[in-house]
């Protein structure tokens, strides 16, 4: 069922030279957000407790629960292999697709608010296209028309993934959150890149999308099910210079360095407790537990020191999580530094959203004071998931 | 999503086509649809399946890497070969789109509404055996044209699931 909303724009006559505020109502966006706030698990007293002494400001913490309860918005990335983003916008927006690009240095990101389910003049028998009449309204400020009924709509759940374009691979759909790791990589064309946690291919297609399909990507997951899906999803994108592997992450860097391989860019979005994706996972107030934060902390050591080792000198690396969890974010990115120390830099990030910096203590635990250049993503700054990265470079 | 057929082709391993077997490819491809040149390796999977990785990684390299690691896949699955005869996958039509000049089928929307459910196309094309499907501007795999029909392979997993989606 559709969440229907009806605004009617009323003016004086369209050439009047008078005008009157378009009412052009999204009643359908604030209607759906309100049943999103319907049977929010509750959260885990312990999560409640860590995630408090983390934002440690009650304003704060309150923004953040509240955007808890509010689906995150639905963005998609042009896919640059396979359609040039003018195109794919102008096709979105024949459909009746209402589409924003929110960073203007990456305008392959799109976010779709809605959709114009009608349109029509009433008592004129002129027709236009919606898009058209779209374009009119926002050049006229809303005086196009007598009377214009406009209905906008939010899409259908996984009216996203069913389009044509969709089908074609024209776009994909990824969480603004999970774009950053790539923006912070900046893979180039020439790269030799390993991406060693791949699955579901979000981030192996955008690197493939920036690199044009040149270089070469080593996309790995050691998962079957999940390897079946990246192996769809690079297909169904077109994506040609990447290898997939199957193989625990720490035993494929082993190969590689003993092979005498080594890489200008890695990208670690490391396998995490998910806190981060409250907003559109409601598993994961389920399955939240303190025992998994702490293996995860083991296994993301693991990983990181694997592939450091098979990083090129002057080469980059990226470590991701989309979790909020200390022990799984800074305390690695500290281990790491006390780790590799004259062989390891950390490197400021520059990205299209507001992050806030790494934290330096936590609890009774301290850490390096350079893990500061590590950026938290709150959901509550940009309206995103949660999520964590850091940027190094192997300086030795 | 159609990931069984998925499952069986990663399980088989590949096989680098030489220059010589990549020639013959593109004489397939150059008899059947204009096509001229493909840039990047094939590789075989099965008797039947071709893929097409164009990354900067030359055939000694992708030997040496295949030695080293479990290799699942690489590049694009992008044509099968058929008793003979070459059919190019969507991602294939895509990729050489440019180059494709002959036997070429154009639907209209309701057409193409059919095809991409999955379903054959009640078509008398005057054509036969492997055609290239279009709509508008864009390439939809291929279909093999037949006295009174076209058959339909897109795949399960990209088939769209109602009809009038198509603006």
């Amino acid at each position: 069922m559709s969440k229907l909303e009806v605004g009617i724009l009323k003016s004086k006559k369209p050439n009047s030279g008078q005008s009157r505020p378009n009412r052009f109502f999204k009643k359908g966006i604030i209607l759906n957000n309100f049943m999103s706030f319907q049977k929010i698990p509750e959260l885990k007293p312990l999560y409640l407790e860590r995630i408090t002494s983390i934002l440690n400001n009650k304003e704060d913490l309150k923004k953040y629960l509240e955007i808890l309860k509010i689906q995150p918005v639905k963005s998609i990335r042009c896919n640059t292999l396979k359609i040039s983003v003018e195109k794919l916008k102008e096709v979105l927006e024949k459909k009746g697709w209402v589409i924003s690009q929110p960073w203007k240095d990456f305008p392959e990101v799109m976010i779709v608010e809605g959709k114009l389910q009608d349109c029509g003049i009433t008592g004129g028998s002129t027709k236009c296209h919606r898009s058209d009449l779209r374009g009119s309204l926002k050049e006229t400020s809303g005086c196009l028309s007598p009377e214009v009924m406009i209905v906008e709509n939010q899409l259908e759940p996984g009216e996203l993934g069913r389009s044509l374009e969709h089908l074609l691979g024209y776009y994909y759909i990824q969480e603004l959150s999970s774009m950053l790791p790539v923006i912070a990589l900046q893979p180039k064309e020439g790269d030799i890149i390993l991406d060693l946690c791949a699955a579901p291919g979000s981030k192996t297609t955008q690197s493939a999308s920036l690199m044009q399909n040149k270089g070469t990507i080593i996309a790995n997951e050691v998962n079957m099910g999940r390897l079946m899906v990246l192996a769809s999803n690079l297909e169904r994108c077109g994506v040609t210079n990447t290898i997939i592997s199957r193989k625990d992450g720490s035993a494929l860097c082993k190969k590689f360095a003993n092979g005498e391989i080594k890489f200008d860019k890695i990208l670690v979005d490391a396998p995490c407790s998910g806190e981060g994706t409250l907003r559109s996972s409601r598993q994961t107030y389920l399955m939240w537990n303190i025992k998994t934060i702490q293996q995860l902390s083991k296994l993301q050591k693991q990983l990181f020191k694997s592939a450091f080792e098979i990083l090129k000198i002057n080469g980059e690396m990226i470590y991701s999580t989309c979790t909020h969890a200390p022990e799984e974010n800074e305390e690695i990115v500290s281990w790491a530094l006390e780790e590799f120390k004259d062989q390891i830099k950390i490197e400021k990030i520059n990205l299209p959203i507001k992050p806030r910096q790494g934290l330096t203590k936590w609890e009774d635990k301290e850490y390096f004071e350079e893990v500061k250049y590590s950026c938290r993503i709150y959901p509550q700054d940009n309206n995103t998931e949660g999520f964590f990265l850091a940027k190094f470079k192997k300086i030795k | 999503m159609d990931y069984q057929k998925i499952k069986m082709n990663i399980h088989k391993q590949f096989k680098i086509l030489s220059l010589k077997e990549k020639k013959q490819i593109e004489n397939k491809l150059k008899e059947s649809f204009g096509i001229k040149s493909i840039y990047g390796t094939l590789l075989q999977k099965s008797e039947e399946k071709i893929f097409l990785f164009q990354g900067s990684l030359t055939i000694p390299e992708l030997q040496r890497l295949e030695r080293l690691i479990p290799i699942e896949r690489a590049g694009v699955y992008f044509a099968k070969l058929q008793k003979g005869e070459i059919r190019l996958s969507i991602e294939g039509t895509q990729i050489l789109k440019d180059q494709i000049t002959k036997n070429i089928f154009e639907l209209d929307k309701k057409q193409t509404e059919i095809w991409m459910m999955g379903e054959e196309l009640d078509i008398q094309t005057g054509m036969k055996g492997f055609i290239i499907i279009k709509y508008k501007e864009h390439f939809l795999g291929c279909g093999k044209a037949s006295f009174e029909k076209i058959s339909n392979f897109i795949p399960k997993n990209r088939r769209l699931k109602n009809r009038n989606i198509i603006k």
